[in-house]
């Protein structure tokens, strides 16, 4: 019967994790034949809502820039194939080609990620508390150290606040599931919903 | 004392080299956390699991590995047709790209009109591949689903099982462009999403094999899980045939004696290299094949081993390997191949995620005589694994078609290839 293997050192994991960077570079390189180029040409039918720039400045509505390429991607082919269900997005994802997604993807992906909002008079213990509940979940395990996301996980740093706000509490409510075993729907049904405000208020301006 | 501050030291030591990937993707450098445990004995973990529900109580040497995201539009066919120049196979064979852009392909079969459905595991899409003069097309036919990856074929309908349900469609081929509302067969299912995407196998009585994995890594299994049922969707009876299974997705009915045989993924978050994944055979009704309790027929559980002997469990027909990923199988019924891959099994392995060097991602020819005996396993093809831990593509699902070739559904790449003999 094989034995349990004891840890090993701490030189193995410093080998492996250069190991691995490298092997993450050479795949945002590898991604697709897409063309950022055609990408930005068919974003003019985006960006009436999500902003010039990938920026968006309406209600309810995200901002696109900075997103991971492959979030965006997948985002969109669950619109296509119904999985996330939306009156807007449904209709506009179905008409689009996985050439056009991968063309936006690359885009949009491209694209400088909005800062993070400021106010005059800052709401300190909000901006504790959601901190407190970002770290006691492990939100960052999956959308990264500095929440700018990463592969099929999405940028939730410096997202429109409101927008934030709707996603968190369509996934509380069970109106959006996640594609995969992304399960958003989980990580915040413990929540209270001015935890998920308090969130919102944190991601927005995390710094 | 506690394992988790046991560990305490070694997880500090991590700081700098924490592989956390998330949701597959890059370290995040600064994860100096503990050692991640989850107590997944409770009910509320079933219902409720954590979003990293696929994560286990980490040792220091796993800590940080997670499943991969593949690309979300698959590949292009420039991409799949480049991927295939490096895939090996024995001498005579050939593989070619049969369709792509059938996102997330999971589990194929073949309508009585030579329509090829296919199951999708992340998209919530069936898909009806059908021959228009020689090119394919890939028709969407269902979506908005959940996770409708296996789904079976028989006398003009199709059954797709989409978690807790069990779906029939009647005369689907006629009406691909517009599939009938369903009827459901079965729905006595669990709700779990983890490790509750199923595949379908219909025996030679019409009745389905369908397996229920547990909700979680490792763990006493909720009832009702961790078991494999054979269904008649006709009535909606079942009776339970195995027990102790963890994750099954795939099996077949084998042609010589009609005995259901299984791929089963072992548990993870043990080491690189145990426990190995398994191939079995159900032998006798209510078998137990060892699952929490015993892994790869000789290791106990270290923590849910609860004072059982492996010897009170059916060992495996054959290990695999460790994180290997075996899922789709079949018996070769064709006569394409030559004469002696005749009723041999044929397995998609699909991959490692918790493993530092990713293997399987192949498909594994196994020789076995009707009782399990003399078992022999073979790489039969190779090449999907890039450097370290990255795919070209991921076998996922294997049928054999009409004129004895062999079709290979790959969700990351969103294809279908065919591998043929001589021709
Ligand atoms: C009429 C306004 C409108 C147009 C035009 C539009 N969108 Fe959207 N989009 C939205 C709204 C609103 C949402 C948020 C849906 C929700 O609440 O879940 C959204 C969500 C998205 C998302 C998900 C992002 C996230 O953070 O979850 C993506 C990706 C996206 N849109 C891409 C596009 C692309 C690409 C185009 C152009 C081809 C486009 N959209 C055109 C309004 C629009
Ligand atoms: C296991 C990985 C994982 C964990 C942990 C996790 N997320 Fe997510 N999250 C995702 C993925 C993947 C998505 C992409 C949406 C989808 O496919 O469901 C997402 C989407 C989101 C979105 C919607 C973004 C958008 O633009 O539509 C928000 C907001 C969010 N997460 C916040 C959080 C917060 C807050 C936490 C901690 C309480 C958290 N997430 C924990 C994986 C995770």
């Amino acid at each position: 019967m094989p034995a349990l293997r004891p840890p090993r050192r701490a030189g193995f994991f410093m080998r492996i994790a250069k190991l691995l960077a490298g092997a993450v570079l050479a795949q945002a390189g590898q991604l697709h034949a897409a063309d950022v180029q055609a990408g930005k040409v068919k974003a003019q039918a985006c960006i009436a809502c999500h902003g010039e720039q990938g920026v968006s400045s309406m209600q309810n509505t995200p901002s696109l820039a900075g997103q991971p390429d492959g979030f965006i991607q997948w985002q969109l082919v669950y619109f296509r194939g119904k999985t996330r269900k939306d009156d807007i997005m449904g209709p506009i994802a179905a008409a689009l080609t996985n050439a056009d997604i991968r063309d936006l993807g690359a885009y949009f992906s491209s694209l400088s990620p909005p800062p993070p909002l400021t106010d005059a008079d800052p709401d300190t213990p909000r901006f504790a508390r959601g901190a407190k509940l970002a770290q006691a979940n492990r939100c960052s395990t999956c959308h990264g150290e500095t929440y700018a996301g990463q592969q099929a996980v999405a940028r939730i740093a410096h997202q429109r606040e409101d927008y934030l706000l709707k996603a968190l509490r369509d996934f509380h409510q069970g109106k959006r599931t996640g594609g995969g075993i992304a399960a958003m729907p989980d990580a915040v049904y413990r929540l209270s919903d001015e935890d998920l405000q308090a969130l919102a208020h944190y991601l927005a301006r995390f710094q | 004392m506690k394992l988790q501050s046991l560990m305490r030291p070694w997880a500090a030591s991590l700081a700098v080299a924490a592989l956390s990937l998330g949701f597959g993707g890059l370290p995040s450098a600064a994860q100096a956390q503990d050692l991640k445990h989850y107590d997944s004995t409770k009910p509320d973990f079933w219902k409720h699991p954590p979003p990293d529900w696929f994560l286990g109580d980490e040792t220091a040497q796993q800590k940080g590995l997670s499943p991969k995201a593949g690309p979300a539009t698959g590949m292009t066919e420039e991409e799949i047709n480049a991927a295939l120049k490096n895939i090996k196979l024995p001498k005579g064979f050939h593989i070619s790209l049969y369709a792509s852009g059938v996102l997330s392909a999971r589990q194929m079969a073949w309508g009585d009109k030579g329509t090829l459905f296919v199951g999708a595991f992340g998209v919530g899409n069936v898909y009806a591949i059908v021959d228009n003069g020689g090119k394919k097309e890939v028709k969407t036919i269902l979506t908005g689903m959940k996770m409708p990856t296996g789904l079976a074929f028989r006398d003009g309908a199709l059954y797709v099982a989409d978690i807790d349900r069990i779906l029939k469609y009647e005369n689907a081929e006629a009406n691909l462009d517009k599939m009938p509302a369903p009827k459901v067969v079965y729905d006595d299912m669990p709700p779990y999403v983890a490790h509750g995407w199923k595949y379908l196998t219909f025996d030679k009585h019409g009745w389905l094999y369908v397996a229920f994995g547990p909700p979680f890594n490792i763990g006493l299994p909720p009832s009702g899980t961790s078991q494999i049922r054979r269904i008649d969707p006709d009535t909606g009876l079942s009776e339970v045939v195995a027990l102790g299974v963890r994750n099954s997705v795939g099996g077949d009915v084998d042609p010589r004696s009609g005995k259901y045989w299984f791929t089963e993924n072992a548990r993870d978050w043990m080491s690189d290299d145990i426990p190995s994944d398994k191939l079995n055979v159900i032998s006798r009704l209510g078998e137990h094949f060892g699952y929490p309790y015993c892994h790869q027929g000789n290791l106990p559980d270290p923590k849910y081993a609860m004072g059982h002997k492996c010897s009170e469990f059916t060992p495996p027909v054959l290990n695999l390997g460790a994180h290997v990923a075996p899922l789709g199988m079949k018996f070769y019924t064709g006569k394409q191949f030559p004469a002696k891959y005749k009723n041999n099994i044929f397995i998609a392995e699909h991959g490692s995620w918790n493993r530092h060097q990713y293997q399987g991602a192949n498909i594994t020819r196994v020789v076995v005589d009707t009782k399990g005996k003399r078992a022999k396993a073979s790489v039969f093809a190779s090449g999907w694994i890039k450097g370290k831990e990255d795919f070209t593509g991921r076998p996922a699902d294997l049928i054999v078609a009409a004129d004895g070739s062999m079709l290979v559904a790959d969700d990351w790449a969103g294809a279908i290839y065919r591998i043929s003999y001589g021709k």
